[in-house]
């Protein structure tokens, strides 16, 4: 058996963004499909098959399902080298690269709160990293 | 249309559970195989034997739930709320890895949680 660190690497951390840059890919083709289903009622069975029914010949549900393929991938081996209460938070990072190139690419204004926000997570995601500074090698 | 608050916050909730468990399946089975991997060769071979093992299934079925759901709250509100109120997983996910998983959840660490929610609603309703 191999030891593995629990503790967060920049590999890590890099292998996170890129899982978190397809994840966010993913969010906007599900969401396409969704909105391109329109407003159905799903009050019943009947309706909520209805709704299955007009989001798969979706092309954008299937290019997220692939996304998630992806994701599946790099995710399992992230979560072989360190914990998912870390994992998690730290995968927050899309909380920050999607508005900061918005910004940059889409010429967005991002309003002071946004800023405040921003700066959290980053906190945030620093504070959870630190935390696994002094974890011990796993064996 | 818009459905009453309560509805969506408790379908949000859902959604976070079910993804929450789905995620501790996944860690343990990850755990109680623990490999170490180098390569994405030994990535694939990894996920090939997890996906062996028959409660890894319950756990996508439990993501697929996770996610009908999802859309479904996507189809009815707007993303900010959506995303706002989705922010509660981090805290599901910290107190299932320490109760479940016997992860170790050190001050900074659930100082750095906090901060990570505090900063999506900050950014979710800016």
């Amino acid at each position: 058996m191999t030891a593995a660190k629990k503790r967060l690497t920049l590999k890590i951390l890099l292998f996170l963004i890129f899982t978190d840059l397809v994840e966010t890919f993913a969010q906007f083709c599900f969401k396409k499909s969704a909105s391109g289903a329109g407003l159905l009622r799903v009050d019943d069975l009947q309706g909520a098959l209805f709704f299955i029914q007009s989001v798969i010949p979706s092309p954008f549900l299937w290019l997220g399902f692939i996304c998630v393929l992806v994701i599946f991938i790099t995710w399992v081996t992230i979560l072989s080298k360190v914990d998912l209460s870390v994992a998690v938070p730290v995968a927050s990072f899309s909380y920050i690269t999607v508005p900061l190139v918005s910004a940059i690419f889409l010429h967005e204004r991002i309003s002071g709160l946004r800023w405040s926000g921003i700066g959290f997570i980053l906190l945030g995601v620093i504070l959870v990293s630190a935390s696994t500074q002094g974890q011990k090698e796993r064996v | 249309m818009k459905e009453h608050i309560l509805f969506i916050i408790g379908l949000i909730a859902l959604t976070d559970l079910s993804d929450t468990i789905s995620q501790l399946i996944l860690k343990s089975s990850i755990n109680a195989l623990d490999w170490h991997i180098h390569s994405l060769q030994k990535a694939l071979r990894l996920v090939w034997q997890l996906l062996q093992s028959a409660r890894i299934w319950l756990g996508f079925l439990l993501s697929g739930f996770s996610l009908l759901i999802w859309l479904f709250v996507l189809s009815r509100t707007d993303l900010n709320l959506a995303f706002s109120l989705d922010s509660m997983r981090y805290i599901m996910i910290a107190f299932a890895s320490v109760v479940f998983l016997k992860e170790k959840v050190g001050p900074a660490r659930w100082m750095g949680i906090f901060c990570v929610v505090a900063g999506i609603l900050m950014v979710a309703v800016s």
